[in-house]
């Protein structure tokens, strides 16, 4: 399963960053858990930041933006965590899923994450990148996560975190599994390791040869576009 | 293989002086341009079409190239782009068929959807149609330069009955058409159809997707039967500015390149010249990048620069087209002419249709006996038939 984290680490060491990682670190145990490999993988927004400036001016779509937003059309599962600057999450990532092809998240669970200084801005995430990226077509899954300061203080905060992103994690994994038709095996069920149910497709996880969403690259492959003797008839 | 330039009429202020020339003076530039494009030996003029400021290309673009084709002898002129989407295909028919004659052969048309969504209404259009539009205009416009007394009815102009274009395309061949297109592969499967060109404006968007477009255009050429792959008829566009100095063209084209319209306020000049093929530099290294287009595009037909926008006063262009035709041209007709295969035909002129009209060699709109297409639709009609012959029993 390819889970890709899009997120927006505004400096270097940021509770943003720490955040996604550890999401993605819970959503890596729990595919194991039913006995699947997992690629994780990061795309931070803050280093397109200029190319999204670009596209959004000039309609421009430089190499980098688009071999992410290619990582994003590849993805099985996305885990998309913000900071929230005035109760609404930072205008740089919301213009990452403004940009991006519609429907590019057709048939993916989404998880959402934010970061703030005060639980005030703990709805930010659901109240803004919820009915976004619906609107691309994602499958969003019903637990969200936010992290305030408070969070990474203290004991029992850090606790409460750490369920909420098992929870949260949980329901993108299994989400995710039962699109792809694999049947999730409770974690530690001996029959798990190794043989997973798959009732559609071929081979590799999310991969089915059949019934396949078309991609940006197969817009242009022969195998896919639209005859235009079909064309013609309107 | 023919080189050109293709112009987009912008009348765009000077942003080093701050002087915008006039409407009737950057007229008057465009002509004084495609006179000296033909002087310094380049083959194409083309010209856009365009019903909003802040451009001057003409509304109908036959206008201005019957006018150039009376200063001129040899230089074809074309559009860049022709609005299939929102012009009557009708006037089309009948005024680039006029300016044929006029010109005695050396019209050719690159259609375009245009990407204003305001000035479709204007014309009783909706850009949400866009590709409808430029399917079904574009069939009635191939009908109407072959066809005599027609009945015709469709979604989107009102009905023909017993039409005839007059005047009828010189010697019975109409001018030769490109499509282009920047992003939509209906477009390109449109041209393979047709066994018609494909032009690809190769100016905002990084190669890799351009390769993506004339990849496929070529695909589905040969799958219509039209030729092999490499056969197609390929067209693109490039960007140039030139000084002998690579570091003086830099340094001059620099504010006309941030300020542009389109593009400028966007990318930094230095990250547009590596991802597009936008060439700012000396000569050689115009002729390099040049020559490495066909690296992804394969050998191709048609090669257009944009040379005269952003503002650039008319005494640059010129000088611009004064190292076209003295340095830069010359060096790129022998290199893609040494290294191209013998079979991959020459950009079309009047006269090579003519005479693959009069041999009876001219392209059957999706693919004649002998091609892929044909056994595709052969077999499918057998398989409707042996299903309907099931369901008789």
């Amino acid at each position: 399963m390819r889970i890709l984290s899009v997120s927006t680490s505004l400096s270097e060491d940021s509770t943003t960053l720490k955040l996604a990682n550890k999401i993605l670190a819970a959503a890596t145990s729990a595919v194991e858990g039913i006995g699947l490999t997992v690629e994780t993988d990061h795309v931070n927004v803050r280093n397109l930041s200029s190319a999204l400036t670009d596209m959004a001016l000039t309609g421009f779509r430089s190499e980098e933006l688009e071999a992410a937003f290619a990582q994003v059309t590849k993805a099985d599962a996305i885990v998309t965590v913000t900071p929230v600057y005035k109760v609404a999450p930072v205008g740089l990532h919301t213009l990452f899923w403004q940009l991006i092809d519609e429907k590019t998240l057709a048939g993916k669970p989404v998880l959402i994450g934010s970061t703030g200084g005060t639980p005030r801005h703990s709805l930010a995430g659901e109240a803004v990148l919820r009915p976004m990226l619906s609107y691309l077509k994602g499958i969003v899954v019903p637990t969200t996560i936010f992290a305030a300061t408070d969070d990474w203080g203290s004991i029992e905060g850090g606790r409460n975190l750490n369920a909420r992103i098992r929870q949260a994690t949980e329901e993108l994994v299994s989400l995710s599994a039962a699109i792809h038709g694999v049947a999730p095996v409770s974690p530690g069920s001996t029959e798990a390791a190794g043989s997973p149910v798959q009732t559609q497709g071929s081979g590799e996880f999310g991969r089915p040869e059949q019934g396949r969403r078309p991609s940006i690259d197969d817009e242009f492959n022969p195998e896919f576009i639209t005859p235009f003797a079909q064309l013609l008839e309107g | 293989m023919e080189f050109g330039i293709f112009s987009i009429g912008d009348v765009t202020t000077d942003p080093t002086d701050g002087t915008t020339v006039t409407e009737h003076q950057r007229i008057k530039n465009t002509v004084e341009i495609a006179k000296k494009a033909e002087e310094v030996g380049l083959d194409v003029f083309a010209t856009g079409q365009h019903h909003n400021p802040p451009f001057v290309a003409p509304a109908n673009p036959p206008v201005l190239l019957s006018n150039i084709a009376a200063q001129t002898e040899k230089l074809q002129l074309s559009t860049a782009t022709t609005l299939i989407t929102t012009t009557d295909p009708v006037r089309i028919a009948e005024d680039y068929s006029y300016a044929q004659h006029l010109s005695d052969g050396r019209i050719s048309l690159i259609m375009g959807r245009g990407n204003t969504g305001p000035v479709y209404p204007w014309f009783g259009k909706d850009i949400r149609s866009g590709i409808p539009l430029a399917v079904e205009n574009y069939n009635l416009l191939y009908r109407l330069w072959r066809e005599k007394n027609i009945d015709w009815e469709g979604k989107f102009r009102t009905p023909l009955n017993g039409f005839t274009v007059t005047p009828t395309p010189l010697d019975d061949v109409p001018p030769f058409v490109w499509h282009g297109s920047i992003r939509s592969p209906e477009i390109a499967e449109q041209a393979a159809y047709y066994g018609d060109g494909f032009f690809h404006n190769n100016i905002f968007w990084p190669t890799s997707h351009t390769a993506r477009m004339v990849k496929l255009y070529r695909q589905r050429y040969e799958y219509y039967g039209h030729g092999t792959a490499s056969q197609a008829i390929v067209g693109l566009g490039g960007q140039v500015f030139m000084r002998k100095n690579s570091q003086d063209a830099v340094n001059e084209f620099r504010p006309y390149f941030d300020n542009a319209p389109v593009y400028g306020h966007g990318p930094s000049l230095e990250d547009f010249s590596t991802q597009t093929p936008l060439t700012v530099g000396s000569p050689q290294q115009v002729i390099e990048r040049t020559l490495s287009f066909r690296d992804w595009a394969g050998d191709y037909q048609r090669q257009l620069f944009l040379i005269d926008h952003a503002g650039l006063p008319q005494k640059t262009v010129l000088e611009q087209l004064d190292l076209l035709g003295e340095e830069v041209i010359p060096v790129l007709r022998k290199e893609f002419a040494a290294s191209r295969p013998a079979d991959v035909p020459d950009a079309p002129t009047h006269e090579s249709l003519v005479i693959r009209h009069r041999e009876g060699r001219d392209p059957i709109p999706g693919g004649g006996p002998g091609s892929r297409a044909y056994a595709d639709r052969q077999a499918r009609a057998a398989e409707q038939n042996d299903t309907q012959g099931a369901d008789r029993r």
